[in-house]
């Protein structure tokens, strides 16, 4: 049971860490650096990415048998575009306000390649269980990666994180952090860089956060090598040390007769 | 004359100012993943104009004649998805069946676009926005040629780049991704060119 | 038409794409491959779109080293 627990938190994690969608797989890219001009934004699309995901996922593991192998990539693409138009419906009729930020970027989901490469890749073989959770993972992941996108173009774009605009049952307030206005709209100071809050600063964003984890993933290499060679050269000396002692026993031995 | 005027402006401005990788982000994956040698980004970009075109002048009429009639505008995602997949595979097989030079040119592109969000991205905005046919149809083409545009001169950047001699972990993705941001703001300088022009 | 004429024929619409998909799908994967396209890949290796021949994407460099 226990082993069983920590498998499907591992199921869990990987999509966050080690399979992140976003930073490992590079895929889903297009929504990525269109909608995270805002953290509420980011967060608005991971959500309803991550609703169609389990869903489709659920759907089609529950439906694995049923599927005839030739016809899976039409059946999936129809699956996934009917959750998608039940999302939009929903999106539309309660949260107006996300509706028109994302725009056609809902749409896009159906031909986000994570849902369907998941569709293919992990439920079409696991049990419903391990792909809602599969799905619970990589949905989060997903938005997790967004997030972070979201909050380096929002901070450092407009010099400040405003909450309220899109998900208006929170009362609008805005926490200022390189960019400050005073309640009679006179701006104390402004340090924010307005190029992150357009298209260039999507490219850049998402292109330094590559390069840092590029980075970290060299390092480790470069250290596993490192203990690797320094490992290979003790044992050489071990091996060479012992062969030392071999031979001289031998020579003792050998005087002794 | 004026109509024509303001259609070749309308197909100019979807082409550069509103650059479909650049500034509305559709088509990445295929933007940062085929575009390594500028023979395979053309061969991607021709194919995406074609099967764009072919969609837009399928969705709009389908939107306009049926669906909205029918009471069922909600259905048009996927209406279109169905569209456009059904066009990629139709043209495949076509491409497959009667035309090898064809397909050695074109043929492992077509099954990648089902996937390319410019042509759902497009076949959705000519209808979300309420576009007439002609400005959906100048919309389509100025997208589809700008995304040619595009891939084709990002390829070519990115064969020199990776002869470059880049930080280590910036090869690859990262420095492509960089390059492109400047190509951005090359791009953001040709913002309010039309806007002085009625559109 | 009326409205529930649009509706048949929106839905008759639905079901010859979603079949025209299936049936084009299908027989596309069963069509064979014509002659001589059987390896092609996208091959991010061999590229000649450049003079630079220290690029290690160069085609003249794959040959050699082959």
């Amino acid at each position: 049971m226990s082993r069983e627990k920590g498998q499907t938190k591992a199921n869990f994690l990987k999509g966050i860490f080690l399979e992140n969608p976003l930073f490992v797989s590079i895929l889903g890219t297009c929504p990525a650096l269109a909608t995270t001009k805002s953290l509420e934004a980011a967060i608005g699309m991971g959500l309803l990415f991550t609703i169609v995901l389990i869903c489709s996922n659920v759907l089609v593991s529950a439906l694995r048998k049923l599927i005839p192998e030739e016809i899976r990539t039409p059946a999936y693409i129809v699956i996934i575009a009917t959750f998608v138009t039940m999302v939009k419906m929903f999106t539309n009729a309660f949260l107006p306000e996300l509706y028109s930020t994302l725009g056609v970027f809902i749409s896009l989901i159906v031909v986000n390649c994570i849902v369907l490469g998941r569709a293919e890749a992990y439920a079409s073989k696991n049990t419903v269980f391990d792909s809602f959770i599969d799905g619970v993972g990589m949905g989060v992941g997903y938005t997790l990666a967004l997030m972070l996108m979201a909050l380096f173009r929002e901070v450092i774009g407009s010099g400040m994180i405003t909450v309220g605009n899109i998900f208006t049952f929170i009362p609008k307030s805005s926490l200022p952090i390189l960019k400050c206005v005073s309640a009679e709209g006179d701006v104390i100071y402004d340090y924010s860089i307005s190029l992150f809050q357009t298209p260039a600063g999507a490219f850049i964003v998402f292109g330094l956060i590559l390069a840092t984890i590029a980075f970290i993933q060299n390092r480790k290499k470069e250290l596993a090598s490192y203990r690797d060679r320094q490992e290979k050269i003790r044992k050489a000396q071990e091996a060479k040390e012992a062969a030392l002692k071999a031979a001289q026993t031998n020579n003792v031995e050998g005087g002794n007769k | 004359m004026e109509q024509f005027i303001a259609f070749l402006l309308a197909i100019l401005s979807s082409m550069l100012i509103d650059n479909v990788v650049l500034s509305r982000f559709y088509g990445i994956c295929p933007f940062l993943g085929v575009s390594r040698k500028t023979k395979s980004s053309l061969g991607m970009g021709i194919a995406v104009v074609f099967v764009i075109m072919l969609a837009t002048l399928i969705c709009w009429p389908l939107y306009h004649f049926v669906l909205v009639p029918a009471g069922i505008p909600f259905m048009d995602t996927v209406v279109y998805i169905l569209v456009i997949a059904s066009l990629v595979q139709l043209v495949g097989l076509f491409i497959k069946k009667y035309s090898p030079s064809l397909y050695k040119s074109l043929g492992i592109y077509l099954p990648l676009i089902t996937t390319n969000c410019a042509v759902l991205g497009v076949a959705q905005g000519n209808t979300d926005q309420g576009y007439t046919f002609l400005q959906a149809i100048a919309n389509g083409l100025g997208t589809s040629i700008g995304f040619l545009l595009i891939i084709v001169t990002f390829s070519c950047i990115r064969t020199r780049l990776d002869s470059a001699n880049t930080p280590k972990a910036f090869k690859g993705l990262p420095i492509a991704l960089i390059t492109a941001a400047i190509m951005a703001i090359a791009l953001m300088g040709l913002q309010g060119l039309f806007s002085g022009l009625a559109l | 038409m009326s409205q529930t004429g649009y509706l048949i024929l929106a839905i008759s619409i639905i079901a010859a794409l979603l079949i025209t998909f299936i049936v084009s799908f299908v027989l596309y994967r069963r069509t064979p491959v014509p002659k001589g396209c059987e390896n092609i890949k996208i091959n991010e290796e061999n590229c000649s779109a450049c003079q630079n021949k220290e690029c290690q994407f160069h085609v003249s460099r794959n040959e050699e080293d082959k």
